[in-house]
């Protein structure tokens, strides 16, 4: 190969910020919010959703009385999507139980930190503890209503309804809204995303115990001191990107998140008394910009991508009940349309829709108490819902930025990481590579999507999710370079299995790779392992020449 | 993997069209398959670049294998896919009957076939979603006269219907052709030894 792809940029912390540019472009300040399309419904849910109902999405029971607790979050099985699908459909109206919230003490067995609206730990540990306050009648019309449902469920497509987990929209919304930093000053680890699945588990399954074990004692103790070094880096007048870095490679804790993704990107800047007059003009810009491009209707946009964008939205992420709520889908579908509109060269490609949401969940998992993918998003308020929407838009830029070349014409970055990993698989596992190449396996036919879309398509978002922790740390050409190592050590990974099958057997099994139970532990050392490939070969790039 | 590699023949297939006409859906085996195949769900995620999928068929008491090289069928991934058009020697050409514009491409795709793949491969027309009735854009009868000489079906991924016939179909034409030429000389696809064919 006659030119060589550009070498990788050395490792993090050298060059701290400046790796991201501001744009200085203008937009009118003058733009007010107008998100009245953002939201038809949202108008006045703030207000209906009063403030004592803050603790407990008045869920119905039905699930609690089953068996056992649906584990929510392997959402790759249908079964789970099912059984968790049955409690949106059926979910009578909120009035017709009486609220748990009166029902249930603050404290039980010794279990204090019980959040009732806790999303994700809501089918586990939730379920228990209601399923010791429901009376036996109502264990029973649940166990009926279960039964019906389900199978009026089958004939019937998931119909996203307006729940009752409005209440899980945090009072403060409005306020992080403009100061992100807010979200340090909640006491405690909440876990309205899934990203530390570990801790959720000691929870979910063991939910009587009294004495936490040494183990879980030094974890958490690990854990808390991780907050703090966290708590104590967010919080700087002038936060220092290179300890920003070091601390968010080894993942960030799900409540901040959606303060250092920003940060990281440099779409929030590092000091703070800048931060709120930035986040202000982004999402004016952002907001002007939809304003501009939609303003002359349907008819004014580009057709074609338009057509790909508007069949694509509700492709995205199918069955999970947060992107088949339509304004979720309204908002992908500007976010995604802005964007293709300002990138000429390359538009919208199949794939972006993926990488755009990542960011909208992290940044709504900010404003509720609950897993942002049960989430109906109009019950935000406009504003809040409008800031989600616009600072998902510039993230997902930033990041789209390091990697164009792979969505421009005959999509070049995609062609030229998928022959270096090629070439480094040939170093770094020989004999796995020449069986691909015995079976006339291509690296083009599996790992073209993995560099398209970033392997969202082979593990969960949740894995996807904490693996942007360790991107973003690593600097904004991670997507392309560093990615190129991840998918080196993910395809190693499944190498002695490899070794044994076939051309179709290859296939087929890169084409549904059993990730599904994966947690932040197996990204982890995903992420080692490509840390360890990209010291070694980052600066050996004559080793990729060899043909 | 499961099929093992008891066939007599294996025939590659493509199947193209439009972005969206349901392409992944035609084969229910192939949804199968799909990392994120939620069955009660309708939606499908979009295809990137090419997905691949299986399956034997027996005619003649002679098992035929088919590889079915599903495409996207965004603009973008073109030079990607056009790829998988070599070598070949069905090509299931796939549009929506409730979107007449995806009709009025299949022109363009026969033109892409025409550029990229093997002269000789064999071709069929597929209406897909013919569940959409009251939808229906493109009547049968147009498409049917459309091309002559082309092989066509209408079918639905929904409630399954013709879906595998259309399989049958395209798979016994081209073993006809297939074992009609092998008579006069040796045939273009592939013929697996038998002795070391995988390493299943």
């Amino acid at each position: 190969m006659a030119a060589r792809p550009p070498p990788t940029r050395p490792h993090i912390n050298l060059n701290p910020s400046s790796h991201f540019s501001y744009p200085t472009n203008e937009w009118g300040e003058d733009d007010a919010w107008d998100s009245a399309s953002d939201s038809e419904s949202a108008s006045n849910s703030q207000s209906a959703w009063g403030r004592s109902l803050q603790t407990t999405p008045s869920r119905p029971s039905g699930a609690a009385s089953a068996p056992k607790p649906v584990p929510r979050r392997s959402q790759n099985s249908s079964s789970s999507t099912l059984a968790f699908s049955y409690t949106h459909v059926s979910a009578p109206s909120p009035g017709s139980y009486p609220s748990h919230t009166d029902l249930i003490p603050p404290t039980k067995n010794g279990w204090t930190i019980v959040q009732k609206t806790n999303g994700d730990g809501s089918l586990g540990v939730d379920d228990k503890t209601e399923s010791h306050e429901v009376e036996p009648d109502h264990e029973g019309d649940n166990d009926m209503v279960f039964e019906d449902l389900e199978s009026e469920f089958v004939d019937m497509p998931v119909l996203p309804k307006s729940r009752p987990n409005a209440a899980c929209v945090r009072l403060d919304a409005v306020e992080i809204a403009n100061d992100p930093l807010r979200l340090l000053r909640r006491p405690g680890g909440r876990h309205g995303r899934a990203g530390s699945s570990s801790s959720q588990r000691s929870r979910s399954s063991s939910p009587h115990y009294d004495k936490p074990s040494e183990k879980l004692k030094r974890e958490q103790s690990f854990k808390n001191n991780r907050r703090h070094k966290f708590i104590e880096c967010l919080s700087r007048e002038d936060v220092d990107m290179s300890e920003l870095r070091k601390l968010a490679w080894s993942g960030i804790p799900d409540d901040f998140r959606p303060l250092a993704w920003p940060l990281l990107l440099g779409y929030l800047p590092l000091p703070m008394r800048l931060r709120s007059s930035t986040l202000d003009r982004k999402r004016g810009e952002y907001q002007s910009l939809v304003d501009l491009t939609f303003a002359k209707g349907r008819d004014g946009l580009d057709q074609q991508i338009w057509h790909q964008i508007e069949i694509d939205v509700p492709r995205t992420r199918p069955g999970v009940e947060l992107w088949m709520h339509s304004s979720t889908q309204r908002c992908l579908e500007r976010i995604l349309y802005v964007w293709a509109i300002r990138h000429p060269a390359s538009g919208y490609v199949q794939g972006i829709n993926d990488l755009a949401t990542p960011f909208f969940e992290v940044f709504l998992s900010a404003y509720v108490d609950a897993d942002p993918e049960d989430i109906d998003p109009s019950i935000l308020p406009p504003p809040v819902l409008a800031a989600i929407e616009a600072d998902s838009f510039w993230c997902l830029s930033r990041l789209l930025d390091g990697i164009q070349d792979n969505y421009i014409t005959a999509q070049p970055g995609i062609q030229r990481s998928v022959k270096r990993m090629a070439e480094l698989v040939g170093r770094i596992d020989a004999p796995l590579s020449e069986h691909l190449a015995a079976q006339g396996v291509e690296f083009m036919q599996f790992a073209f999507r993995w560099m398209n879309c970033l392997l969202m398509r082979e593990i969960s978002v949740k894995n996807t999710v904490r693996m942007w922790d360790t991107y973003l740390a690593e600097g904004p050409d991670a997507f392309s370079q560093f990615h190129l190592y991840v998918c080196s050590a993910f395809l190693v990974r499944w190498s002695d299995k490899l070794r044994e099958m076939d051309f179709q057997g290859i296939i087929m099994f890169l084409q549904s790779l059993p990730t599904q139970d994966w947690t932040d532990h197996e990204i982890e050392m995903l992420l080692s392992q490509a840390f360890v490939l990209n010291s070694i070969w980052h600066n050996a790039q004559s080793h990729f020449t060899k043909k | 993997m499961a099929e093992g590699s008891n066939f007599d023949y294996l025939f590659k297939v493509v199947l193209i069209g439009d972005s969206g006409v349901g392409k992944s859906s035609v084969s229910p085996f192939l949804v199968l398959s799909r990392f994120t195949r939620n069955e009660f769900n309708l939606e499908t995620k979009s295809t990137i670049g090419v997905e691949f999928a299986t399956r034997s068929i027996t005619v003649d008491g002679k098992t035929l294998k088919a590889q079915i090289w599903d495409t996207a069928g965004q603009e973008r991934y073109r030079a990607i896919t056009a790829a998988y058009y070599r070598g070949a020697v069905g090509a299931l050409l796939v549009y929506d009957i409730a979107k007449h514009a995806t009709y009025v491409n299949v022109t363009r795709w026969l033109k892409e076939l025409r550029d990229h793949a093997d002269s000789n491969i064999v071709i069929m027309l597929v209406g897909n979603k013919s569940d959409l009735k009251h939808l229906r854009a493109v009547p049968t009868e147009e498409a049917k006269t459309f091309l002559n000489g082309l092989s066509f079906i209408e079918t639905s991924a929904l409630d399954a219907s013709n879906v595998e016939s259309a399989f049958q179909t395209i798979l016994t034409d081209i073993y006809r052709i297939v074992s009609s030429k092998q008579l006069e000389q040796n045939a273009d696809p592939i013929k697996p030894s038998r002795t070391g064919g995988g390493c299943c």
